[in-house]
């Protein structure tokens, strides 16, 4: 009778964890093609807001294109962290929902914060799919999709890693975020500073240092290379 | 009692019958040029190791040992493959931009420095896809190598 009991439990818990996992694959699938009809949404969003002339960065724009049409935005991913910085930063506050979702996550490593730094996360990803791409001529928009896809990634992974992955995606993200204002500009005043033992850069809102990939550790490590507007 | 017993060959019943159901296999003999193994020119001893402790959940085909073809352990199977390929593809690595191959490559290089990858799990049943010390440092050297060169 006990054994009996005990092979019918075994039986019943696999059936049921095959069922379980059958069904979570479906209810994935369910979950990608809502979440790109979503973005599919959200693109005619923005297609329709910017038609009704709402965008307030017309001028800038134009001057983005000039910029552009004379090369000086090539697509050439391997210069672009190279750039120079500050004399290409134009005043641009369509970026600013996404410097500040990477400045929490910033904020968030700082202080050894895990939870902080996914919240950042999520808002990274909201920040991206509330940008206006409308804007963008043929070769920002190459490399814009380039930049997004690559922070998408590693925003997804600081949602939903412990804090030692978060801080790797973190260095990757830094990269994209400060190509992305290469890209396109900003109208905040941020400082790029330098993690020697990283070898990476990264960007904050405050002129003193404090460095988000070792948090309390080593907080004061690092040096500023160059002030953004 | 007898209740119990007509509850167990039920379930096993459902446990042969679920063995029915059709289940779609990962596999594919194609060499596409966009494989990591290809673009990056790797020497027959790393493609050995990529090809064994890797290329099971991350390209298009999946080499199927025979208890992973039984229900409901190859749904498990399923899962972890569409997941992993979801993350990185090696069949299709060339396909991606340059600023994701730096980002994938370093995602691959301190996966497999921190023991992360080949999952646990995986590695606890498929015994030879477990990188020793010597194959991850021969491994990692030439991940970064490429690395490198990327930048």
């Amino acid at each position: 009778m006990k054994n009996l009991k005990t092979t019918f439990s075994i039986l019943l818990f696999t059936v049921l964890i095959s069922t379980v996992s059958s069904c979570k694959n479906d209810a994935k699938k369910a979950d990608t093609d809502g979440e790109m009809q979503t973005m599919e949404m959200n693109k005619e969003g923005m297609d329709h807001d910017n038609s009704d002339g709402h965008h307030d960065n017309d001028g800038e724009e134009a001057e983005m294109s000039h910029d552009n049409s004379d090369g000086h935005h090539d697509n050439d991913n391997a210069a672009s962290t190279d750039r120079d910085i500050a004399a290409s930063t134009q005043k641009n506050g369509a970026t600013s929902e996404i410097i500040d979702s990477y400045l929490q996550i910033k904020n968030a490593l700082v202080a050894d914060d895990k939870d902080g730094a996914a919240k950042g996360g999520s808002m990274m990803l909201m920040a991206f799919s509330n940008f206006d791409m409308s804007q963008l001529n043929e070769a920002q928009h190459k490399e814009y999709m380039e930049i997004y896809e690559s922070a998408k990634e590693q925003a997804e992974h600081i949602v939903k890693s412990p804090i030692d992955h978060q801080r790797e995606h973190f260095e990757t993200m830094s990269t994209d975020v400060n190509d992305l204002i290469t890209l396109l500009g900003t109208d905040k005043t941020l400082y790029l500073d330098y993690c020697p033992m990283k070898k990476v850069n990264w960007l904050s809102e405050t002129k003193d240092i404090k460095n988000p990939f070792y948090g309390s550790k080593m907080m004061t490590c690092g040096n500023m290379k160059k002030q953004i507007n | 009692m007898k209740i119990l017993k007509k509850i167990v060959i039920l379930l096993i019943i459902v446990l042969i019958g679920i063995q029915f159901v059709p289940t779609t296999y990962n596999t594919s003999n194609e060499v596409l040029e966009t494989d990591f193994t290809k673009i990056y020119n790797a020497p027959q001893n790393i493609k050995n190791l990529l090809k064994t402790s890797c290329y099971d959940c991350h390209s298009n085909n999946t080499n199927y040992p025979w208890y992973s073809k039984i229900q409901p352990g190859a749904w498990f199977m399923e899962n972890h493959i569409n997941e992993g390929k979801e993350e990185l593809n090696f069949n299709t690595f060339g396909e991606y931009s340059g600023r994701r191959k730096k980002s994938k490559l370093k995602s691959i290089i301190s996966q497999i420095r921190d023991d992360e990858m080949p999952i646990a799990s995986y590695a606890l049943v498929h015994r030879d896809a477990k990188l020793s010390e010597e194959d991850k440092a021969m491994i990692t050297k030439w991940l970064n190598n490429i690395r490198e060169n990327l930048k």
